[in-house]
Parts: structure tokens; sequence; C-alpha cells
């Protein structure tokens, strides 16, 4: 099963995912329309920010052990044969005891429905909307196998080099601070370091 | 190598869960569930539904729905266990027929508690709504009730309460505490809610308890409170906690005090015996204190934990909060876990009120720890403080946002 | 009693009022600010780095700042032209809003000149008459309205030109105006040059990164030495020029038993009749009648500046602080025109009994009241405004005030004339402190407030630095309201100078932070750098001088840094501009401009790392001086 994974050093925060998320679980399937839509369609990803300079998309994590599944006390939650959690909002009596008990605290509480909802990965598309829409890459939606090995891949490529490795395991290639500069460039001149 | 023989004993959540667990690990085993109860195993959270119409019965069976997909297990109704033989490994249904096991799980959970202070509560029309079948009757009844009275203001309570609203009873809650929900948040927090709910159209009384149930020849027509007042109701529902299901283990050697005592691992003094759910004495580990549970939640968890140590994974139980509840109760939604009582004690509170939100965090004295948290209005993202709490995170630098409510996952990263 | 605020109340200020009405917002559930600016983070790296561009509707384009993903926007533009072309359009917006101002305060002077001025006078007649001189007016047999109707229909047309020069520009040492005739970035008018930013800015005109900054440049001196510097003059004309006075700073200044009045904005037109309304008998009795034991008239922002450094009018705070103003439940009225006013205090005045008043037929706000201001009949309308004002006190709340105890006597009004004169009538003194090296240099410290930098921070710890370090500091705007707050402003603070400094403050007595007026009033430093390049026979870059903006956020912060780098001074930026997008841009910006226009700009958001740049850079200039 593909997960969607996040390239920290990636993220600018344009939040062009919550948008598109929005719009893919919207009636009309258009930003325009999406808009005046009511109830208002409503993001399942959520960018964050991380002080001092990290920007970072958290979104349900379809856990293979789900917290929110088992805490559910009206059976609204269960796991697909693809292995997404999914919320039956017609089960759903908005009691939010999976908000109390997710650990990512992805799950969100439509106001007008009383209902919980979250990621359901987009069933309708190959892909899911945030990560078609990313304009960065920094979302990608691959299996662990084939993540990982990405990473790996970098990270070896890194240490032969010697340019020691970023310490994070899911971040890839060269993670330097500021995005826009290339492998091994001093900082420009003019900003001080931490500034 | 035989098929092990899991026999448990209950078919609500700790039972159910375990059963689901186990077979999760072991799809050979003979997993056996004894329930007495006739109605097949459901989630009984959801009852108030059944006496609002707002659920069927079916709807709200627990096989095949949520996490419980498990196929093979053998769920016998009308099922009560009268007697457990630790030593020869086997139980006996009715005293009746014998049932051997290889690993035993006791989850027989617990049944309302009636206070003795009420008289006349054998009447017709005075439920403390806690099986399909009362709810059923319960139901029934509202087709000739026009007011209700609920005594005790907790949450179960509340939910029926809501339900009978809903049938178009007047309604009256009695809360012997200065306020309702005493049992899971102070005053202070409750007052949003209260609001909410008489907003709603429910009555509340605090401070007073019934102590007398006034009967006819078609059952309840009122109840008497201590401060004199009376009032006329044709439906008493009794919220005033639960008792564990124990007695039948008289004899068997299980080691009881006041609930079944369980080692970090769920496990009985008696060899391959198991305790989940309401029934069993788990701890809080906040305080460490020895305690027991009545919610859904723990229930489950506590149950899917026994089974993975009856199917031979060694798993540590990691207790549970004394309180960990979530609703929403007329248009406010609510959370509060762990610690948040805390008048005359040394711990840090940190509250903040403002027209529809009201929170409170609960620190260790040396404010480095979270312990509890009350979420009145705005509850996104609660199961962070869970987690804070549960692993007794050292604050430091997030604390500054959990005081705000302004937590999120990006803050675990340390990037 | 020292009250413990919260960590995340102290992060965001140095100044304990702030601290205050900080906690007094969160108290009331009020937000300001700070917490609209926590609710939009993350904010997008595309608009931080500067690459995106809604230039045309092909777009919204985004450039990658990552090695894969687009280099391209539909036009074909690289990051390097978006950059540019963004920024470029900010100085647009800078320079149209100080210019604007400068038309109006024309516009104003030709009223008066015309006898149609609604209160207005010509009050500094011998500056009227050196500005008639400079465009050729005879003044000799003449009256001030005749000299000042042909001074104003001089200055008037500087707008509309099509062929320049504008004249202030030519107050620049030669040397100056010969390397910008040069460059071709000698403003041609101060309306044409805004105007053709806008055009070239546009899909498919300029394509070339540097032609664009240098018409950005030439805006800039079209502000600088055109629209900005209009402004000051003709307001010193019609108002007065500045001499040394003193005041108090911060929101203690407003007073719980009068009728508070906040002046709020730019324009000294406005501010100048409320200050008189509001000593009007009239108003006063009516004051009186309502139970106030006066009319306070206090200043926020630019305005403040304005009626400070002319009257001694106390300044209630800066950019950052208009909403605790409010907040303080003390406020009858605050009365804006133009400018730095945030839409916030519609919803926010609507808490309390404070009247918003807007006045500019360019300037609506959500929840405000609006009272056109015409200059025909501007002491009318503005007793009108007062009088609102006097009448609200009714209104007031007494237990909803808390205004804080905090406020510190400053000396203001340091226009270039009171400079010279506090020296005797020369510049000389101030030469020979600087040759002799008592005075390291100039330091100019501009420029607004930021949520992005703790509130006066960056301000006060870069003055405190400087002038530790000898360098002479002349400051406008939020700086210097900032620096006034810190109590930076009285002659006592020479103790926290450099020795060199300090004797010379303590002889001149003067402070060791000059406030030099408003933000148009930066023109006032550029006279004074004009002045002492001539006297040292060298253009303004080779002055022993550096300029910073270490909490600016406005566009017209990007024009005055332009302008001022234009003209030959280094300045340091305590915000990080959106150019970093583009690696040419930032570039020449902070290398390439040294060998255009002889100074450039840094980024240092630490102020001290920034006093360090600054002041290596005056060592620079001494040792070239050969001093």
């Amino acid at each position: 099963m593909k997960e969607i994974f996040v390239h920290v050093d990636r993220c600018l925060g344009c939040r062009t995912c919550e948008i598109a998320c929005a719009v893919e679980h919207s009636q009309s399937k258009s930003l325009f329309g999406a808009i005046s839509e009511h109830p208002t369609p409503k993001r399942r990803l959520f960018v964050e920010w991380v002080a001092p300079e990290f920007k970072f998309p958290v979104l349900c994590r379809h856990c293979e052990d789900a917290p929110c599944m088992h805490a559910c006390i009206s059976g609204a939650i269960s796991r697909t044969p693809e292995g997404v959690i999914i919320t039956d909002e017609a089960k759903c009596i908005g009691c939010w005891t999976c908000v109390m008990v997710c650990p990512y605290g992805v799950i969100g509480r439509h106001l007008e429905t009383h209902t919980a909802y979250r990621c359901d990965r987009c069933p309708d598309q190959g892909e899911p909307a945030c990560v078609s829409a990313c304009p960065t890459g920094a979302l990608v939606y691959r299996t662990v196998p084939e993540f990982s090995t990405s990473v790996r891949q970098a990270a070896a490529a890194e240490m032969v080099a010697g340019e020691g490795a970023a310490a994070l395991p899911f971040v890839s290639e060269g993670a330097a601070a500021l995005p826009f500069v290339s492998e091994g460039a001093a900082a420009l001149p003019f900003v001080s370091e931490g500034g | 190598m035989a098929p092990t023989r899991y026999v448990i004993v209950g078919g609500s959540a700790a039972g159910m869960a375990a059963a689901q667990a186990i077979r999760e690990l072991d799809s050979h085993g003979a997993i056996t569930v004894l329930s007495a109860e006739a109605d097949p195993p459901y989630y009984r959270p959801l009852i108030p539904f059944i006496v609002d119409g707002r659920k069927t019965a079916g709807e709200i069976g627990l096989l095949g729905q949520g996490p419980y997909t498990a196929q093979d297990i053998d769920v016998r109704l009308d099922a009560a266990v009268t007697t457990v033989d630790t030593q020869a490994h086997a139980v006996t249904v009715h005293d009746a027929e014998t049932i051997s096991y290889d690993k035993l799980l006791v989850a027989t959970g617990s049944r309302p508690y009636i206070p003795s202070s009420i008289q006349g509560t054998d009447a017709p029309g005075v439920y403390a709504l806690r099986t399909l079948a009362d709810a059923r009757s319960m139901a029934e009844r509202a087709n000739t009730t026009l007011d209700a009275v609920m005594a005790g203001g907790g949450m179960l309570n509340l939910k029926a309460a809501f339900a009978l609203l809903e049938r178009g009873l007047g309604v009256t809650l009695v809360v012997t505490s200065p306020e309702v929900l005493s049992q899971v948040m102070e005053p202070d927090g409750a007052a949003l809610i209260r609001d909410g709910l008489e907003r709603a159209g429910l009555r509340i009384l605090t401070g007073r308890s019934v102590t007398q149930i006034v009967a006819g020849p078609d059952g309840v027509t009122g109840v008497l409170l201590d401060s004199g007042e009376e009032l006329s109701c044709e439906i008493v529902c009794i919220g005033k906690g639960v008792r564990p299901n124990v007695e039948f283990l008289a004899g068997s050697g299980v080691r009881v005090e006041q609930g079944i005592v369980a080692d970090t691992h769920t496990a009985c003094n008696t060899p391959d015996t198991y305790t989940a759910g309401d029934v069993a004495v788990t701890f809080d580990p906040i305080t460490g204190k020895r305690m027991m549970t009545a919610l859904w939640t723990n229930a489950v968890e506590m149950g899917r934990c026994a089974g993975r140590n009856m199917a031979g994974r060694p798993t540590a139980y990691g207790g549970t909060f004394g309180i960990l509840n979530a609703t929403q109760v007329a248009e406010t939604p609510f959370v509060s876990m762990g610690i948040v009582h805390t008048t005359g004690t040394d711990y840090e509170t940190h509250v903040f009120q403002a027209d529809d939100v009201y929170r409170k965090l609960t620190f260790t004295a040396d404010g480095e720890r979270l312990v509890g948290a009350v979420f009145v209005g705005e509850i996104a993202r609660a199961g962070l403080y869970r987690h804070l709490i549960r692993e007794r995170v050292q604050l430091n630098g997030l604390k500054a946002a959990v005081v705000e409510h302004r937590l999120h996952y990006g803050d675990f990263l340390r990037l | 009693m020292a009250e413990k605020y919260s960590e995340k109340i102290l992060s965001r200020s140095i100044d304990p009022a702030t601290h205050e009405m900080l906690a007094r917002a969160e108290e009331l559930g009020l937000e300001t600010a700070w917490e609209r600016y926590e609710a939009q983070l993350p904010q997008c790296g595309f608009g931080e780095l500067g690459i995106c561009c809604r230039n045309c509707n092909m777009g919204p384009c985004r450039i990658s700042p990552f090695e894969d993903g687009p280099k391209l926007g539909v036009c074909g533009a690289t990051a390097d032209i978006i950059v540019a072309r963004n920024l470029i359009r900010m100085i647009a917006a800078g320079a149209a809003a100080h210019s604007d101002h400068g038309r109006d305060i024309a516009h104003t002077l030709l009223l008066t000149a015309e006898g149609k001025g609604g209160g207005y006078e010509i009050k500094d007649e011998a500056k009227l008459n050196a500005l008639a001189a400079e465009y050729g007016i005879e003044t000799e047999g003449r009256s001030k309205e005749e000299i000042a109707l042909d001074l104003a229909r001089a200055v008037y047309a500087e707008f509309g030109k099509q062929e320049g020069p504008i004249q202030f520009t030519r107050r620049a040492p030669e040397k100056r105006v010969a390397l910008w005739q040069s460059l071709g970035i000698d403003p041609r008018g101060i309306d044409r040059e805004i105007v053709e930013i806008m055009h070239r800015t546009h899909i498919g005109v300029d394509n070339d990164p540097v032609n664009l900054i240098l018409q950005g440049l030439k805006a800039s001196v079209s502000d600088g030495w055109g629209g900005s510097m209009v402004a000051t003059e003709l307001s010193d004309v019609l108002f007065g020029t500045p001499t040394p006075v003193r005041s108090e700073a911060n929101l203690g200044v407003l007073k719980a038993d009068q009728v508070n009045i906040v002046a709020h904005g730019h324009e000294p037109t406005l501010s100048e009749m409320i200050v008189a309304a509001a000593q009007d008998p009239d108003m006063l009795a009516l004051a009186e009648k309502q139970g106030a034991k006066g009319i306070n008239v206090v200043g926020m922002c630019c305005t403040g500046n304005e009626i400070v450094m002319r009257h001694g009018i106390p300044i209630a705070g800066n950019f950052l602080q208009q909403e605790l103003a409010v907040i303080t439940g003390a406020v009858e009225a605050i009365i804006v025109d133009v400018q730095c006013i945030m839409p916030a205090l519609g919803a926010l005045t609507g808490c309390f009994h404070t009247k918003f008043i807007s006045t500019s037929p360019k300037a609506k706000f959500p929840g405000a009241t609006h009272i056109e201001f015409h200059e025909e009949r501007a002491f009318e309308i503005a007793k009108d405004i007062v009088r609102a004002a006097v009448e609200n006190y009714a209104l007031r709340k007494p237990d909803m005030v808390r205004i804080p105890d905090e406020k510190m006597e400053c000396v203001v009004g340091f226009s270039v004339e009171a400079i010279v004169s506090a020296l005797g009538g020369t510049l000389d003194p101030l030469l020979d402190a600087i040759k002799g090296g008592a005075i390291k240099g100039i330091g100019a410290v501009v420029g607004c407030n930021s949520v992005k930098v703790q509130h006066d921070y960056g301000h006060v710890r870069l003055l405190e630095e400087l002038i530790k370090n000898d360098v002479l500091i002349v400051t406008t705007g939020c700086n210097a309201i900032a620096a006034a707050k810190a109590g930076l402003m009285l002659p006592e603070a020479a103790e926290r100078c450099g020795e060199g400094l300090k004797a010379v403050c303590k002889a001149l007595g003067v402070p060791p932070v000059l406030h030099m007026g408003s933000c148009v009033d930066i023109s006032r430093i550029l006279v004074a750098c004009a002045a002492i390049a001539n006297a040292l026979g060298v253009d303004i870059s080779d002055l022993p001088a550096a300029g910073a903006a270490p909490e600016w956020m406005s566009e017209k912060a990007v024009s005055i840094g332009a302008y001022v780098v234009s003209s030959g001074v280094f300045t340091v930026l305590g915000t990080v501009p959106p150019v970093l997008g583009s690696p040419v841009v930032t570039e020449v910006l902070t290398q390439g401009a040294n060998d255009v226009v002889g100074a450039a700009f840094a980024v240092e958001t630490d102020p001290f790392k920034a006093a360090q740049l600054m002041i290596d850079h005056i060592n620079v200039k001494r040792q070239a001086l050969g001093i």
C-alpha cells in the first residue's frame, strides 16, 4: 500500500495541497465552484509551522493499528481492503472520541453535519489530490520500500561524497537551510547564520 | 498441534476486542465468546439512539462493523457463566454445560449501581440504561410518557436525557453535585456545557438527590427529592455508576478486590486467566494508583491487550486514564482527560475561558509535564495532548503551545 | 509592582507598555496583529522568495526554487525577472504614497496662497523665500501669498512633468547628480517615473532585471528628492520648521481625566488642524461640560511625528501599538487619514466607545465613520471632528480604562535648520567632531515596526550599539518613536554613549539620537548628507554614514531604502525582503549596486550584527577619507 510521505526541505508552506484536498472533497470538484458550496468543503491535511523555519503538512497516517478505529464507540471507523482507514459518516455520531485518541491530531470535526472526517486517500483518483497538486514535490506517494530506497540512495550518495548525512530519516538529498542554495554552496554573504 | 481453545466470558467491548485481537494473531485457534445477553454483541454506547429511534438494533451490532472483521468467532448468546474452575480450566454455563479452555478471559463488565438510598426502584418505568433490552423497554414506555427524571448527571444519563428530549418528553436532570459532569470536570468547565444543555431544553436541578420513587398501577408517576420537591414523571433513569460483575467468581480462586486484579499484562493470579474491561482493576499511568474504568474506549484497549497476551504475544498494558471522555452535548463538544479535578491540589493549572470556549490544562507541580486537559467547544487535535499525558513527555519548549491549544504534530518533529 | 507576563507576551515586544496592553487584550479576548500573524503561519514560501507572479491572467505563476520544477512563467519570465518586477512595483507603491502626500501638501499651499485654505497659514516665510529662490521665483517686494502661489504651482508642476529635472534633486552634490544622469536615473517627473514602473512591469515589457531595478531606483529618487522632499519642505512652510521641543512618548500620555484624541496617519494638513481645533475655547468649554479636564491630542505613527516635531504634542506609540491605544479604553476618537492604518481598527473600536473616524476620500475603512476632510474648510471640519470626540467622552466606560503608566520624556524637533542652529550656525563643529573622531560617523536609522521582529528590539538595540560606538544617530518614523520611548532622546542618554559622542552631546546639549521627523522627513536626512558632503567636497557615498531599517515592513520603506542607497548610503535591512528567489537581483542589491551607485544593501536580522556592519562600513569610509 502506498503512503504519503513528506520531503521536509521541499515544503514552502504554499498550502496548495490544502486547497486541492478541499476541492477534491467538494461537490463541484473545481475551485471556483467549491468556494461557494454549503457546507464549505473541508481540507483533510494541515500545513503546520515548525519554528523557526520549517513547514510541514500533517495528515492521517492510516495507521496499521489505528487507535481511532478501536476507540470508536459506534463502529463508524473501519479499514478498507486497500488498507485505508475510513470514517463512515452515516454511522458517525460525532462523539469525538477519535479526535481524543488520534496521536497526529488530524481528525476534523464537521460542524455542519456533526461527524468526523479525515483523509481518505482520494479513492476516486489515481493519486491523492494533495500529491498531484504539490508544486515542489514535497508530498510523494510511494510504498514504504520505494520511499526508503530513495532516502537510502540519497544518503549513500552523500556519505560517499563526504558531506555528512542530514540527521532526519525522511529528508532527502541535502537538507540545506535555504531551499534554493545548491549543495555545497556557502550561505549567501549577507545573511548571517541563524538570522 | 491442536488449536488453542480461547474462551471469553462477556461479549461486549473488552471481550469482542480481545476476540478480534486473538484472531489477528492466531488464525487457527477456537474462539468462543459467552455472552449473558440475548442480543448479539453491540456498541453499548449507542443504546440511547435506540430510545430516540435514530438507530435500530441491527445498525448498532458489533460484528462486521468497525475493526470487528474477524471470522470464525463462536458467539453464544444467553450463555451466562455461573462458575469458573481455574484448576480444571473449565467454565460452566447456566449451571449446566461445561466448556473447557486453554486460555480464559473474564470480561463480564459491570452493571448499573442502584443506590439503596433511593426507595421504590423496582417500580416499572425505572431504568438504569445499560443493555439493549433496557433501551427497547425505555423506548416502548416513552410512547406513553410525558416527563422523565434522570437521577445523576454523568455522561450516560446525559445521552439518555437527550434521547428522551428527542422523543418529545420533558426531561429533568437531578444532580447531587453542584454542577453537571462533576465526574469528568470541575464546575467552571461544565458551566459552558450546562448552558448548552439548558438551551437544548433540559431542565437541570443541582445539589439535590432523588430519595423516593412514587408509583401507581402503571408504574412510576413521580419522584421525591431530598429538598422536599416533588416531580411528576413516568420514566426514571438512574445513572449513579456501575459495579463490576464478579459475584460468579466466588470460590474460583481468582483474586477479586472490588474488581478482578490484573497484572501489567492483564493476567490474573490464576494460571491462563486474563481479565479486561469494566470488571478489571487496572491502574492510572499518571498517578500510578489502582483504579477501575467504565469507558468503552478503555475496555477495547485493555481487551485488545489481553487478547494479544492470550495469543502468546506479551503486551504490557499501558494503564488507563481515570478520565478519558469525549462527546458532543447539544452544540458543544468536549473532551476531558487525565487529572482534571485540581482544587486543593498543587498541580499547576492554566484555564482559558471565552464566550464559547473553555480549556484547562493541568501540569505537574513543577510544571514540566502535562497530566490533564479539558477542552470544551474547541477540541481540535485533542489526541496530541493525550499522547503527552500518557507518554509523560517533558514539555520544555512545547509548554506554551500546550497552554494556548495550538500544539500540532509538527511540534513533535525536531527538525 | 512588576507583573509577570507570559513568555509569549514578553517575546512579542521589549516595550513594557506593549506588554501590559497585550495582557489586557488577552484578558478581553481581543485579537491583535500578533495573533493574526500567527494564524497566517506558515506563510507561503513562493511569496517569501518573491517568485510568485500575478501580473497577468495566464498565471498565477510560480518559479520553483529547487533544481526541479518550472523555471519560467508562462510568458517565459525567469525568477530574476519576476523578483525584479515585484520589487519595483513595491517601490512604485511606496513612492506613490509619499508623493501623493507631497502632492496633497502642495495643494494645501496652493489653496492657502489663493486664500482658500480653511485656516491654514504660511508660518515659515524664511523657508518660503528660500524655496522660491531655488525655483527662481522672484521674492523682492512681493507678498508671501504671491510668492507661495508661484511656488505651489511650480512644485505642483513637478508631479506631472514629462522632462526633468526635479528641482530638489539638484540639492544633491554635483557628483551624485552626474552619476544619476550617467546611469539614466535622474528622474523626469514625480508621477512619470511611477507610471513607467507600472508600464515596464506589465507582461511583455521590461524583462531585464537590471534595467527594471534601475527604473526602480529612478522612481525612488523621484520620491526621496521629489515627492517626500516636497512634503517636508512645504509642510515646514505651512506649519513651521521644527525646532527643539520637549515632549513625551508611549501610551502613558493618554490621560484618564481628559478627552483623548489620537491623530493617526500621515498628513499634517489634518493633524495640525486637529491640534488647533482642540485648543479652541468652544471645544474646551464643551469638554468641561462633559466632565473632562481638557482635550488631550496625541499622535501615532508619522502624523504623530509631524505634530511632536512642531508642537511637542505627545506621541502615544508607533505602528504596532495602534490597536493597543484603542484597547486602553480611554480613546474617544482615533482620527485617521492615509497610510499604515490597520483596517482591524474598525472591529476593534466597536468593542469600545472609541470612534474610528476616517477623513480621506482615498482611505475608507470598514467600521469607520467617514467625516471627509476638505482643506477649504479645514478648521471647521476639524472642529466637527473634535466635537464628535468630545461628545463621546460621556460614553467612556471608566471600568474599561487601563492606561499603562509608561511614558518617556524626549527632546525632538531636529530639522536640518535646528541642527545647524544647535551647532552654532554652521556645520563646522559637526564636521570637526567627525574628522577628529569624537563622532565616528552618522547612522540614519529609520523605518516601521513588524510582527516579524520583537517590537522595538531591532530599533533600540541597534541604536544602543551604534551610540556606544560613537555613531551619531538621525532618525525618523517608527524608529524615532521607539527611540523616544526608550529614553534615547533625552540629553541624559549621552551617558549611554561612547566617550567621544558623549562629550559632543553634552557640549551641545543634544541627545545622541536626533529626531528628524516623519518618514517623508528622511528627505531632511538627504539634505543634511548633501550639505555635509558639499562641505567636505565629496559625494554622499564617501561619507562615514550608514542607514538601517531594522523593523521595516511597508512598501514605502522599500522606496526609501532604494533612494537612500541611490543617494550613496549603505543600508542594512532588518527583515528579509522578498528577493531571495533571484540570486541575480539579490547580488545586484547587495553587491552590484556598490559599483553602480556607490552603495548597497545588506540584510541582517540581528541588530548587534547589523550595528557591526554599519560600524565597519563607517570605518572603511573614514579610512578612505583619511580621517
